[in-house]
């Protein structure tokens, strides 16, 4: 593409009458020099001209509403970074793009699947659904012949040159039914050329390859009698196409039975008695997913047991968790000791192994006669670590805790290192023991940092689908129950069952549960938040 | 007045740095991707790593003979039917993909693949391998490898092929080695896969057959008397019976058992071989013993590369599929590297007479039958192996009821 | 320096040493199954039970010796794509929380709590939407777009702000503001005072947060599978995984060994900021 012309003022839009105030606004905000400022034009002039690129490009696109959001999102970054306030804007944008692109424009997309049945068989345009269904309508009439072909252009028409096994030599186009012809050139007994046509060449047939392979050539004038195709430009079959596509009418009929499916809405064409044609198309649905999410048999059976242990496991990981990581910070946090750095190195380790090895390592180990901790730890017991139901809960958790309380510990230790020294130096002066002065110094103000990670921690867990995927796979399942849902199935691991059994996915069900899920957790996460509103020193 | 300069400065530098930067965009917006078919003369295919070092080969002298190019594209073989099914209705995806054919229902139902015309090729195919690439009457791809398992031997401590599976555990406890017969299977779901030849040896096939050949979603097999009467023999050899099949031994503890010449028996694929014969053991692959009385038929996989229906390039890649893929030098290479029996006729003969071992899986393949690609397949899947692992373990009650409702519970997923 | 009487000493540290020791003990010994596993070749790690029965380094030379899977590009990827992200994820957050902290506006304490609750949203359920944004955005810059290192690395820095930055809020808020203050009389902008004098006070944090981050991107495979589509450019988490997905070929003590080796990145790290998390910087500046 051709470069585009820049207005010089485009990418920065004040008028220049105002130079002198914002030279000085720039010298302000260039504090730290000229360092600064160059980074900022640097930055500011990228930002600008990959903004109006895209932007250029999406308008070609005639993506409009994208267009103008990256120019508003531009335009607004622009006037705050040349303006004098908007302090607080200057320090969040940055974030805050990625933020709205990848998060919350991803979740409003999702929302958006959602009311849709994007999913097995719902996956694109009706247009190449039907291309779709055209394309395996083809079917080769059974004991028909293989012609030889070669394919002649004359005056911008294509024609196809064929030899039959029994030697004759016809010709025929795009509705010009096969004739004889005597005149062609043969070579070892195929016609490679006739007078007055151009014979394409493998390489010319592969760059019309589209159109060619469009082409069907009628047998005769009877249209039941099949049409010639190529699959591959050098040997043409019969095929007769198991269904009609009527354009006009919009629907398709099937030659073989007669019967005549139309578009009534679904989403794919469909026989009066119901029978669809896959695939189909994407269409929207409305709330139809919310309420299959609500009313499928395998989800509402068993979602108060399922919801009851996705809490319990959430709340236990984060307190189990927490509960060790801030012990350990504590205990590793006396200066006297000159070797924690070891002990705190060795605790990291579990949190820097790749977390799907760690939870395949653990089930491995927990096998309940071949594994490690039964057969050496436990001296050969049958312990089923995994395929009791108890057992199974127990050791999520723990495998879970092996996992979180480095994060946990590292936290803490942070949160530890920031607490003013002298703080606890007064405490020690006015003879407050060690005991009080963590239980009223620094626990509050721990807790300012740590309470709403713990939050966040409880909302991972809740969606924590890829240890109980890798651990236990939600099992153990009872098989005389009537729901496909194990023990240690947690709400996310329940959906993905129902919405991707075996090889077909339901996307548009899986991102109203998604939906579904998040106002859940968000609900709890806010009301936690105003509860913890006390520990907060908001002023 | 410095600031003034200054501020010039800096929308001087801006709109320089804008300038540049659109230049670059303008100028460098070419992806190396290749999913952008700008001339007519590439085709794109997805590769798994070990297919790809063959296809170059191939790929090479079709760009020779043709002048199209051929733009490989390395895909893990487990991520390619989802990404296929993703990234085709996109008009991101690949001309050609290698895969299995039970992905084939999904790939229908997506109308993401296009029929493969094989013409008069198709007889050249072993004929297991093209009903698997079949579906609603369509051949929709061209088949390089045929997969079954089969009884892998350790003849130092059996020197005859058993002939029924009672014959066997005779056979295999009068070793006197730790395990009469070894198969891997998982503490829950079991594995359905390597117990189907006892299954299927009891005469309960999943689905039954139609006139085609092609199996029919409207005839569920599974809980039929011999599903029955296999669901009682599945309880006797499990945790409170025999013992022989143990869920704990899972597919890689099993290996390693057999590897390590603890067991005679090893009921799994030629995946297994190569550590085996690494370990030095003489191998012999026999026919499955039958439990039933009755043909033990194990699942065939059946693996091809198959075409887009979004696909711009169809003529030049029917014709690397048919002529390059499709034939015996490709098919041996690709045999060669993979150790899976050739799925074109002429290949398969040269690699059954040249190796034991692939005529051993090759012998018992002829008894094999396609895995159902069919979607319902996805609903069983889910009850199967649970059920089978609750029989064995004696878990979950009466075997036959168990089997029982599980098959109910099929059904009904299946309407 | 004079030895302490023994009960002294157990008072004051031996007992975080009695403590220590168990909490290594079960932190460290399914890893060590994991390295035995790495140095027995051919074997798997379900049997591992006689540890370091066979030691071999044969899996550590064949890792680099293949062809398919280049396990030194899959290395310098996570390391590149981690240390990108972290960065990131740093400056990003440091920027958000200073403001969070140090400055009032309208909207404040929403856009605290919004910024933790967007990221409650279940990843695992918005691929589709993150990948087909991917194909949008390739279509108009395929530099970064689908298959790009850039691209994944934006997709991880949406999540930048949230966690992170209330991690730092925190943080932000125990530094007395009578520093600001001070350096404001001084003549300082509020830029030179964030760049110069806070972002040191809380190097702790920059560096716990940057640990956290690396970590988190270095063993993420869901999100690097689904953008990086050549091998060439993936991440060990994505490389590894494909190790074992293969139903037929697991190579167990391949994928141990490149475990190892990949938790060697993560530790590196740590090691490096270990004098940051520790250091208590603040106590200097608060008199």
């Amino acid at each position: 593409m051709a470069t585009p012309t820049i207005d010089r003022d485009a990418a920065v839009e004040t008028p220049p009458s105002k130079k002198s105030r914002r030279a000085a606004r720039i010298a302000e905000a260039a504090g730290a020099g000229w360092k600064l400022l160059i980074f900022k034009v640097v930055a500011l002039g990228l930002i600008d001209a990959l903004a109006l690129y895209a932007a250029l490009v999406l308008f070609q696109s005639e993506q409009w509403v994208a267009a103008i959001a990256v120019l508003v999102v531009t335009g607004v970054a622009n006037w705050v970074y040349f303006s004098r306030g908007n302090l607080p804007a200057k320090y969040l944008i940055p974030g805050l793009i990625f933020l709205l692109i990848f998060q919350i424009f991803v979740a409003g997309y999702t929302a958006y699947i959602a009311f849709t049945n994007y999913g097995t068989g719902h996956n694109g345009s009706k247009e190449s659904a039907i291309n779709s269904l055209m394309l395996s309508a083809q079917e080769r009439v059974p004991d028909s012949p293989a012609y030889e072909l070669t394919i002649v252009e004359q005056l911008g028409e294509y024609s196809f040159l064929v030899t039959n096994p029994d030697g004759d030599v016809e010709l025929g186009g795009v509705d010009r039914p096969l004739e004889p012809v005597d005149n062609a050139e043969m070579d070892g007994g195929k016609a490679v050329a006739l007078p007055g046509y151009n014979t394409l060449n493998f390489s010319q047939i592969v760059a019309n390859q589209e159109a060619i392979a469009a082409i069907a050539v009628p047998i005769s004038e009877d249209p039941n009698d099949g049409s010639l195709r190529t699959p591959d430009g050098s040997v043409a079959y019969v095929y007769l196409s198991s269904l009609e596509y009527d354009e006009a009418a919009d629907t398709m009929t099937d030659t073989r039975t007669g019967t005549v499916y139309s578009d009534v809405g679904t989403g794919a064409f469909t026989s009066p008695d119901g029978e669809e044609l896959m695939p189909g198309w994407q269409i929207t649905v409305g709330f139809d997913n919310f309420v299959r999410a609500f009313t499928e048999e395998s989800i509402r059976a068993p979602f108060f047991s399922v919801l009851t242990w996705t809490f319990v496991f959430a709340f236990l990981s984060v307190f189990t968790c927490f509960a060790m990581g801030l012990f350990l910070a504590i205990v590793f946090n006396d200066p006297r000791m000159k070797s924690k750095k070891y002990y705190r190195l060795i605790m990291i380790l579990p949190y820097a192994f790749p977390g799907f090895l760690s939870a395949l390592v653990w089930a491995g180990m927990m096998n309940q006669e071949f594994g490690y901790i039964n057969v050496v730890l436990f001296n050969g017991a049958d312990i089923p670590w995994l395929t009791n139901e108890w057992l199974a809960k127990f050791s999520i958790l723990l495998v879970n805790l092996w996992l979180g309380f480095p994060y946990m510990f590292l936290i803490c230790t942070g949160a530890l290192q920031s607490i003013p020294d002298d703080v606890q130096e007064a405490a020690k002066v006015d003879g407050a023991s060690a005991w009080q002065i963590f239980k009223s110094i620094k626990l509050p103000l721990l807790f300012v940092a740590v309470a709403p990670l713990l939050i966040a921690s409880f909302a991972y867990n809740f969606n924590n689908f890829s240890l109980i995927y890798m651990l236990t796979g939600g099992g153990p399942r009872d098989v005389t129950a009537d729901v496909n849902v194990g023990a240690t199935d947690i709400l996310i691991t329940m959906v993905y069952k129902v919405a991707f059994v075996g090889s077909t996915a339901d996307y548009g069900l899986a991102s109203a549960f998604s939906i579904i899920i998040f106002l859940l957790v968000g609900t709890i996460s806010v009301i936690a938040f105003r509860r913890t509103k006390a520990l907060e020193e908001l002023n | 007045m410095k600031v003034n300069k200054r501020s010039i400065a800096a929308f001087g530098a801006i709109a320089a740095v804008s300038a540049l930067t659109l230049v670059g965009c303008a100028s460098g917006g070419d992806a190396d991707s290749g999913e952008e078919n700008e001339s007519a003369g590439e085709i794109t295919v997805w590769v798994d790593a070990d297919r790809a070092g063959v296809l170059e080969d191939a790929a090479k002298d079709f760009t020779e003979d043709t002048g199209v190019a051929v733009n490989l594209v390395q895909k893990e073989f487990g991520e390619i039917r989802d990404q296929f099914v993703q990234q085709v209705p996109t008009g991101e995806g690949p001309d050609v993909a290698v895969g299995a054919h039970d992905w084939l229902g999904t790939l229908v139902t997506n109308g993401v693949v296009a029929p493969v015309e094989l013409g008069d090729a198709s007889g050249d195919f072993e004929q297991v391998a093209i009903d698997a690439w079949s579906y609603d009457g369509q051949v929709y791809g061209v088949p390089y490898a045929i997969e079954n398992i089969g009884l892998l031997r350790n003849t130092d401590l059996v020197p005859e092929a058993p002939t029924s599976y009672d014959d066997m555990i005779a056979k295999g406890q009068a070793a006197g080695t730790e395990y009469a017969f070894l198969v891997g299977l998982d503490p829950e779901a079991a594995d359905p896969y390597h117990l189907y030849p006892f299954q299927t040896s009891f005469g309960a096939p999943v689905f039954g057959s139609n006139p085609d050949g092609s199996y029919n979603a409207g005839d569920l097999q599974i809980g039929n008397a011999g599903g029955q009467a296999f669901a009682q023999w599945l309880a006797s050899q499990g945790a409170a019976g025999t013992g022989v099949l143990n869920t704990n031994i899972s597919g890689d503890l099993a290996r390693e058992n057999f590897v390590a010449g603890k067991s005679p028996f090893f009921l799994t694929g030629p995946w297994n071989v190569p550590a085996a014969e690494e370990a030095g053991l003489n191998l012999a692959v026999d026919p499955i013993p039958s439990a039933g009385g009755q043909a033990a038929q194990p699942f065939a996989g059946v693996q091809g590369f198959f075409l887009s229906s979004e696909s711009e390039n169809k003529l030049a890649a029917t014709e690397f599929l048919v002529n390059y893929i499709g034939s015996e030098e490709v098919q041996t290479a690709l045999y060669e590297v993979g150790g899976r029996t050739p799925a074109l006729t002429s290949a398969y003969e040269a690699a059954v007479a040249a190796d034991p071992i692939t005529a051993g899986f090759g012998t018992v393949g002829t008894d094999a039958v396609p895995m159902p690609s069919i979607p319902e397949m996805g609903s069983v899947w889910q009850y199967w192996g649970v059920t089978e692992g609750a029989i064995i373990n004696g878990s979950g009650g009466d075997p036959v009821e168990l089997w029982n409702k599980m098959s109910s519970d099929i059904q009904g997923a299946i309407q | 320096m004079p030895r302490r009487p023994f009960k002294r000493y157990f008072r004051e540290t031996g007992w975080r040493h009695l403590i220590g020791i168990a909490v290594a003990v079960f932190a460290i010994f399914p890893l060590l199954y994991v390295f035995s596993a790495s140095l027995n070749p051919g074997g798997t790690l379900l049997t591992a039970n006689a540890l370091f029965s066979n030691v071999s380094l044969q899996s550590y030379i064949d890792l680099f010796g293949s062809e398919r899977q280049p396990y030194g590009a899959w290395f310098l990827n996570t390391l590149v794509i981690g240390l990108a992200t972290a960065a990131g994820t740093v400056i990003l957050g440091a920027l958000a929380a200073y403001s969070f902290s140090r400055m009032r506006f309208t909207g404040r304490r929403f856009g605290l709590t919004t910024l933790l609750v967007v990221q409650m949203f279940p990843q695992m359920l918005a691929m589709v939407a993150i990948f087909l944004l991917m194909v949008q955005i390739s279509e108009i810059f395929p530099a970064i777009g689908l298959n790009t290192q850039i691209g994944l690395i934006m997709v991880y820095l949406g999540g930048a702000l949230g966690v992170n930055t209330y991690l730092m809020y925190g943080f932000f808020n125990t530094i007395p503001s009578s520093i600001d203050e001070a350096a404001k009389i001084d003549g300082a902008g509020h830029a030179r005072i964030f760049f110069t004098i806070i972002l040191r006070l809380v190097a702790p944090i920059l560096a716990v947060v940057g640990l956290l981050s690396f970590i988190g991107t270095s063993s993420e495979f869901v999100l690097a599978s689904i953008i990086l589509i050549d091998p060439d450019k993936q991440t060990l988490a994505v490389g590894l995984y494909k190790f074992i997905s293969d139903e037929f070929s697991k190579n167990w003590s391949l994928f141990a060994a490149g475990a190892v080796l990949a938790a060697v990145l993560p530790v590196a790290l740590f090691l490096a900021l270990q004098r940051y998390i520790v250091g208590g910087l603040t106590a200097g500046s608060v008199k």
